[in-house]
């Protein structure tokens, strides 16, 4: 993809490649059931619910009884919105003629934008706990398939955000 | 009753006096761009004071984007954890 772009009615759109399509909807449903199982002691996870209070252990355990079960429910549902808006633009694009190799257009609105950038986010953030990115400069080991797979998503996270803004490319 | 009085003014002065905040914190996933974004969406910031506390999370390491009673900053915590920043809360002078 070329990156999302600002449509006249405000709306934002990006072209899907077939490939891009399938990546998306492997990680989220990976993402997805990763967050259903929530195991003890995943790094991910652990990034996905982090401590509220670093130095204060009791209160962190309170604040994630309180909190976690709410934000995974809504991790869940942004997940799942990035999903259905894939299958639908697959659906649309199909119906429309495109066959094969050809782009799925990605149509989102103001409501589904925002899960997108959130879900986007989750995805990389879940990446980048197996990559062992931890600081500033980390990029994972170059030329891995995960690596490049982590970089396009902050490509189009990025674009997102740009296009939300009206910075166009 | 003069000494009840003094005494619920004494404690609405302690309760002013140690508000609690949000803390960012800065991490190496979140990109510039939707960091300042949050802050702009959630917290309502201009697009400048989003830019400012944006970098000060960069290169400070940390920007507190709330004070106030604890329940709140606790609510923007959740939201922060929502956005997959990293947030916690602290008492105002610690």
């Amino acid at each position: 993809m070329r990156g999302f772009r600002t449509e006249p009615d405000g709306t934002v759109s990006a072209e899907l490649t077939i490939d891009e399509v399938a990546i998306l909807l492997d990680l989220t449903s990976q993402f997805s059931e990763l967050l259903r199982q929530r195991p003890a002691g995943d790094e991910a996870i652990d990034r996905l619910l982090p401590d509220a209070y670093p130095d204060d252990a009791s209160a962190s355990a309170e604040f994630r009884r309180f909190t976690s079960d709410g934000l995974v429910d809504r991790k869940l549902a942004t997940a799942g919105i990035l999903l259905e808006s894939i299958r639908v633009a697959v659906a649309e694009s199909t119906a429309a003629g495109a066959t094969g190799e050809q782009a799925t257009v990605l149509r989102l609105d103001a409501a589904a934008a925002q899960s997108w950038l959130t879900a986007i986010g989750d995805l990389r953030l879940t990446i980048a706990s197996r990559l062992g990115i931890e600081e500033d400069g980390d990029g994972g080991a170059p030329g891995e398939a995960m690596t490049e797979v982590y970089d396009w998503l902050g490509f189009v996270q990025g674009s997102l955000v740009d296009a939300l803004d009206g910075d166009q490319p | 009753m003069p000494q009840t009085l003094e005494r619920t003014e004494l404690h609405e002065q302690t309760v002013i006096e140690t508000p609690w905040v949000t803390i960012v914190w800065n991490d190496p996933v979140n990109l510039m761009n939707y960091v300042s974004y949050v802050f702009r969406s959630y917290f309502g910031f201009s697009r400048e004071e989003a830019e400012r506390r944006m970098l000060q999370v960069h290169n400070e390491g940390r920007s507190v984007v709330a004070t106030g009673p604890r329940e709140e900053m606790e609510r923007h915590v959740e939201a922060m954890h929502g956005y997959g920043l990293l947030a916690t809360v602290a008492k105002a002078d610690s």
